[in-house]
């Protein structure tokens, strides 16, 4: 398929509302249709040191993975080819759709509107209980990309009437730089760019995407390193670092984090990291607690019980968080937007649907106390 | 009873880098397999190892392109030794990751059969399972060459230096049999080699290791370095994985000896996966377990 073709393909079935699915199954059986060759990008890497004898040193997570010729990175999309980092998925995504923003989950981000939602495959973490593995936990070549420059995504962001175009599904830390390519490009058509990331990335980096995007959201997995040891395959501390680095900028920020009942849940863990929250990033930044579904390589756990959301939850509120969510619980009260001070209801939701919206120039219009968000 | 492990030499096997003679490696494969079985001839020793209705995959290294890879001239004459002792051409697979990798090595690809198969698992309708295979700290989709085409497999893997491993041998050859191996290098890949390695698509058809260290990057590697290559001209054998990797490890110390660079552990990336193979019962890795038997042609 020509490039054209590719842009016809991709306008034609963007048309229809879906551009490709997020059933990694299914592209992942596609990648072995008859005569389908890989895909891969060229492409020289940012945030990275040459070392002796072709070796490299990439720079823009945590990891620092040092490598040999031909070698990879953990994220499996990265590559030494003699010496040159190099990335593999630039303008090749594997992943697009036309999201509702509330599906990433950003509740106080232009409410109602559309994210053109893009991603490549690979992840610089492993999470046991992952949710899209299929794209996330595989190398570049064991999908399907099309291609699709920063330009042109942008391009079919406005096309398709999305105010933003969102980094998601997979690490978009990962595809770094097709990430803040696009973002440049977006943000000349008047189209914002929002993150969905787990944080996972070196400051240098991540300072620069600030200056480049208008929010991120961040997925805190745990509040404790044990857990981010043997369940995440990472390190707690660089995302710490990460959110106090963001919440430091003029970026806007969420934050989520998934509940897997007996690993992450205990109502200590979640008061401490509430406090923390409160001391080096205030009170106004939303935090989503989500349902975890057996997934990927924790199948032996039950969905979360909705009361430890609640609790949960509670314990948030107490401790001060202004905005604290329920997610993955339809029609749950805890979908809904209140004013922290009267407690009136401001965004009532339903999964992703805003069913009524009562911010006024960004005050509750009982009490006037400011709600804080990109609310147009 | 000890594990053997058989390192046999072949002068000439390698009479420049990059190139192999064959003859020299058949004679090679024959002594070595003869020694390790104790049979009297290639063709029985054969035999010993493999069942005649087996279909078995010689899953070489091809990562590092021509210059550090099993060579056709190795995996060839391997695959013609087992049609000698009885196997069918057709149930023998040459294979990697890649049909890019396998030509890039050298290889002429062969999907359908005829002589003897030849494909990486990207070729179209084979793939990888849908579903990952949990086991220890190991989660991964498993190549379908390895799940469903063997039924007996050879290791036949490059010895090299490993800038994270420590070593590459036998047992991380299986690392391109799963679609994730970028995951499993934290901590030198330990337990990950000896947990990829215990998981049932792998030990339960794993028969035999044969190392090629024609060419041994003793230091720097994966990648070929000329400066710290040595044409070694040899061979290790074993029915135990552990000890041949063990074995492995012990060449290219003395060729980091000789060439005055520090050990392994001293350089910080001792192969301690090793170590964890044998308390996990996979073989052995101590010098006092082991039945070193060496010979040249």
């Amino acid at each position: 398929m020509t490039n054209m073709e590719r842009r016809e393909f991709l306008r034609a079935a963007a048309g229809a509302g879906l551009v490709l699915g997020t059933d990694g199954r299914r592209v992942l059986a596609d990648a072995y249709a008859f005569g389908q060759k890989p895909s891969l990008s060229r492409v020289e890497a940012r945030y990275y040191k040459k070392l002796e004898d072709r070796e490299v040193e990439c720079e823009l997570c945590p990891r620092r993975c040092r490598l040999g010729d031909k070698e990879r990175g953990y994220c499996g999309v990265r590559e030494n080819d003699g010496g040159t980092y190099l990335t593999l998925v630039y303008g090749k995504p594997c992943t697009m759709n036309a999201d509702p923003i509330e599906k990433k989950p950003f509740f106080h981000v232009l409410p109602g509107t559309r994210a053109f939602s893009i991603a490549t495959a690979g992840c610089n973490v492993n999470c046991k209980f992952c949710q899209n593995w299929e794209i996330s936990q595989v190398r570049a070549e064991q999908l399907s990309p099309v291609d699709l420059s920063p330009a042109e995504a942008a391009r079919t962001a406005v096309d398709y009437g999305c105010r933003t175009v969102a980094y998601t599904y997979s690490e978009p830390v990962v595809f770094y730089e097709y990430m803040f390519d696009t973002a440049v490009e977006a943000r000349k058509l008047g189209v914002r760019s929002v993150v969905v990331t787990g944080g996972y990335i070196n400051p240098e980096p991540l300072e620069a995407l600030t200056k480049v995007v208008s929010a991120i959201k961040v997925d805190l997995k745990a509040f404790n390193q044990d857990f981010y040891a043997d369940y995440v395959r990472g390190d707690l501390q660089p995302v710490l670092e990460a959110v106090k680095l963001i919440s430091r900028s003029r970026v806007w920020m969420e934050l989520v984090y998934l509940v897997i009942p007996t690993l992450n849940d205990a109502p200590d863990e979640i008061r401490r990291m509430s406090r923390w929250i409160l001391k080096e990033v205030g009170p106004d930044v939303p935090l989503h607690f989500t349902r975890f579904q057996p997934m990927y390589l924790i199948k032996n756990l039950p969905p979360t019980p909705v009361s430890t959301l609640e609790s949960l939850r509670r314990i948030a509120l107490e401790e001060g968080v202004h905005f604290v969510y329920t997610g993955n619980v339809p029609g749950h009260e805890g979908e809904n937007t209140y004013c922290p001070k009267c407690r009136r209801i401001l965004v009532r939701r339903y999964v992703f649907d805003i069913e009524a919206f009562d911010i006024k120039e960004g005050r509750c219009p009982s009490c006037q106390t400011p709600i804080p968000g990109m609310w147009a | 009873m000890p594990s053997k492990v058989v390192v046999i030499r072949g002068r000439g096997s390698r009479p420049e880098p990059g190139r192999t003679d064959e003859a020299v490696v058949g004679r090679m494969l024959d002594r070595g397999m003869t020694l390790l079985t104790g049979r009297t001839t290639a063709a029985e020793a054969v035999r010993a190892v493999f069942s005649p209705s087996d279909r078995v995959g010689l899953k070489i290294n091809g990562i590092a392109g021509r210059a550090l890879t099993t060579p056709p001239e190795v995996a060839l004459p391997l695959a013609r030794l087992l049609v000698q002792a009885g196997l069918a051409a057709r149930n023998i697979a040459v294979w990697d990751r890649s049909n890019r990798e396998l030509r890039e090595a050298g290889y002429r690809l062969n999907v359908e059969g005829g002589e003897f198969r030849i494909f990486g698992t990207d070729t179209a309708g084979l793939g990888y399972e849908s579903e990952p295979l949990i086991h220890g700290n190991i989660g991964s989709l498993f190549s379908r060459v390895q799940t469903g085409f063997v039924t007996a497999s050879v290791s036949l893997a490059v010895l090299k230096d490993h800038g994270l491993a420590g070593v590459t041998a036998g047992m991380k050859n299986y690392f391109g049999a799963v679609h994730n191996p970028n995951k499993y290098h934290d901590a030198h890949c330990d337990p990950f080699v000896a947990e990829l390695f215990e998981a049932a698509p792998v030990k339960a058809r794993h028969r035999l290791t044969i190392l090629d260290a024609l060419t041994v990057q003793y230091h720097r590697g994966p990648s070929y370095h000329a400066r710290w290559a040595e044409r070694a001209e040899t061979f290790v054998l074993s029915l135990d994985p552990v000890a041949a990797d063990a074995a492995g490890w012990r060449l290219i110390e003395s060729l980091r000896r000789a060439k005055g660079l520090p050990t392994l552990a001293e350089d910080g990336r001792a192969p301690a996966y090793i170590q964890t193979a044998e308390r996990l019962g996979l073989g052995r890795a101590g010098t006092a377990d082991i039945q070193v038997v060496e010979d040249e042609v």
